[in-house]
């Protein structure tokens, strides 16, 4: 069974620069997070609330 | 036992167990109280009177005889479901039986009126000076405890009950229960529930587009994490700690050992959460319960110890409140924080399914036949889902707008299974604490995996859920109860 040592490989890890598809997918997630929570925010404004 | 037999998944296992309480629960409909057998604790100062049957009808048993029937019977639901798994049974058997009653023990011991009542005049009613003021619901805390004594100070006999530790099915068939509970909850206030669940919304945009970006881009650029830990890390922290780092690892080929690890960080991590969180809420947001509640769902991670702070956390807010003389109607906050918690769950198949195109198409470009296949999606998704929105409905469409006499019938017989939802939650949080072996998890040299979970958590997790919970549900309300 697999038992490497997690804290060396940690160490040791070689670096790995961001390739332009994890670049887009980080900041494409984050552009459309925030475009969407601020369409539901008016959606939820918009809405009577049902508190009691 | 034959160790490469494959049975069915916890996930269908605990829908199966769900279901079946449920169904038995409903045969009050018919006028037959199956399941009134099932113990029920209150508030002790004398141990004699803490238990009791659920039911009156079942009285001649007394609170020992309802606690050994509730232990036999869960024992031989359990042990069948666990042949299903093609467990070792024996093993199972015996490790149930340790953790079905070091688990009601510590509940029962958190229903010691010292630790539990909330208000003077209960205080007065049982003769006590002082409190802890935990409501009886700290004994999950004492579970959890003792779970945490027994993982880290006892590791062969936690090794010994092993094949019964197994938090995720018991906070999967709670939340199948719930489901249920939740329904009657939703059928009395229709509007507000629809309300909770569209600003539920909130919490998959967040978690799957907000959190995994920047803690992808924080273990990638500041902490120099490969593609390989950094993906499972995302979402173990983001989503939901151990099935989304699983999920995830499967979806970009990672090495079994990255989500395994990437699981147990997180469930030490929601194990902190849980004892800090709720009493943070109570401390801070007594006033706004579903901002709370929300922000449970939304902060902490792995579906055991979110559910479970959701308890948490309105058990302290509700007494905190009915102690203002406000009181709310139970269920609400929890019910928001299993909402929260259960919508981001559902995307995790479709979440591992978009990961898994984007590594197999454009960085670990592979072979036509090796690619991410639509099917994944369903492979992944979590089925217990499907148990909690089915008892949901079920209850839903049952008691909308029913007669008052058959709303009474089904909110009793969702009593009687949610006192079995709450024997799976006390389960859940023992096995969690088991299952949290601090030492073992820092000699395997997880430093810096740890590093980057609390730059993340208390970095802006805990903050981001807390500003969303609020945009969303601040100034929305639980119903008042009747008085």
């Amino acid at each position: 069974m697999e038992q490497p040592k997690v804290g060396e490989e940690m160490r040791k890890m070689p670096v790995e620069p961001l390739l332009p598809v994890e670049k887009k997918l980080i900041v494409g997630s984050l552009v459309l997070g925030f475009v969407l929570l601020v369409i539901l925010i008016f959606w939820t404004r918009s809405l009577p609330t049902g508190a009691g | 036992m034959n160790p490469t037999a494959k049975g069915i998944s916890e996930d269908w296992l605990s829908v199966w167990i769900g279901l079946l309480v449920f169904v038995l629960a409903l045969g009050m409909l018919a006028g037959t109280d199956v399941l009134g057998w099932v113990v029920t604790t209150s508030v002790w100062t004398d141990l004699s009177q803490a238990l009791n049957p659920v039911s009156k009808a079942y009285s001649a048993l007394g609170g020992v005889g309802a606690l050994v029937a509730t232990y036999v019977a869960l024992l031989v639901v359990m042990t069948a479901g666990a042949a299903a798994l093609k467990a070792d049974l024996a093993r199972f058997a015996l490790g149930f039986t340790a953790v079905f009653w070091i688990g009601y023990l510590s509940w029962i011991a958190g229903s010691y009126a010292n630790f539990a009542v909330t208000t003077p005049a209960d205080m007065q009613r049982f003769g006590i000076t002082w409190s802890l003021k935990l409501t009886n619901e700290g004994g999950f805390i004492l579970a959890l405890a003792a779970g945490l004594v027994v993982g880290n100070f006892f590791p062969r006999f936690a090794a010994w009950m092993k094949e019964a530790v197994r938090p995720e099915l018991y906070i999967k068939t709670a939340i199948v229960l719930l489901g249920g509970f939740l329904g009657i909850i939703a059928a009395t206030q229709p509007v507000l529930a629809k309300d909770v669940m569209l600003r539920g919304f909130a919490a998959i945009i967040e978690a799957y587009l907000i959190y995994w970006a920047v803690v992808y881009f924080v273990a990638r650029k500041w902490f120099g994490f490969s593609r390989e830990w950094a993906a499972p890390l995302a979402s173990g922290i983001s989503i939901c700690g151990v099935s989304a780092a699983i999920a995830t690892g499967g979806a970009i080929r990672a090495r079994p050992i990255v989500p395994i690890m990437v699981a147990s960080l997180v469930v030490i991590f929601a194990v902190v959460e849980l004892l800090v969180l709720p009493f943070a809420a109570n401390a801070f947001l007594s006033h706004e319960p579903m901002v709370a509640a929300a922000w449970m769902g939304l902060a902490v991670k792995t579906d055991g110890a979110a559910v479970a702070s959701g308890a948490i956390a309105e058990s302290l807010i509700l007494a905190s409140n009915a102690a203002e003389g406000v009181n709310y109607v139970k269920g609400w906050i929890l019910g928001t924080a299993t909402t929260v918690k259960v919508f981001i769950d559902i995307f995790i198949g479709i979440w591992a399914f978009v990961l898994a195109y984007i590594w197999t198409n454009h960085i670990e470009v592979r072979a036509a036949g090796d690619k991410a296949k639509i099917g994944e999606i369903w492979e992944r998704f979590p089925k217990f889902i499907i148990g909690y929105v089915l008892t949901f409905l079920v209850v839903l469409l049952l008691a909308y707008g029913a007669q008052p006499a058959t709303t009474a019938k089904v909110r009793a017989a969702m009593g009687e299974a949610n006192t079995f939802r709450v024997i799976f939650f006390i389960m859940t949080f023992f096995t969690i604490g088991v299952m949290s072996n601090f030492r073992k998890l820092w000699e395997e040299g997880i430093g810096k995996l740890a590093a980057v979970y609390v730059v993340c958590l208390f970095g802006f997790v805990i903050w981001v859920g807390l500003v969303i919970s609020w945009v969303f549900f601040g100034g929305v309300k639980p119903p008042l109860a009747a008085s």
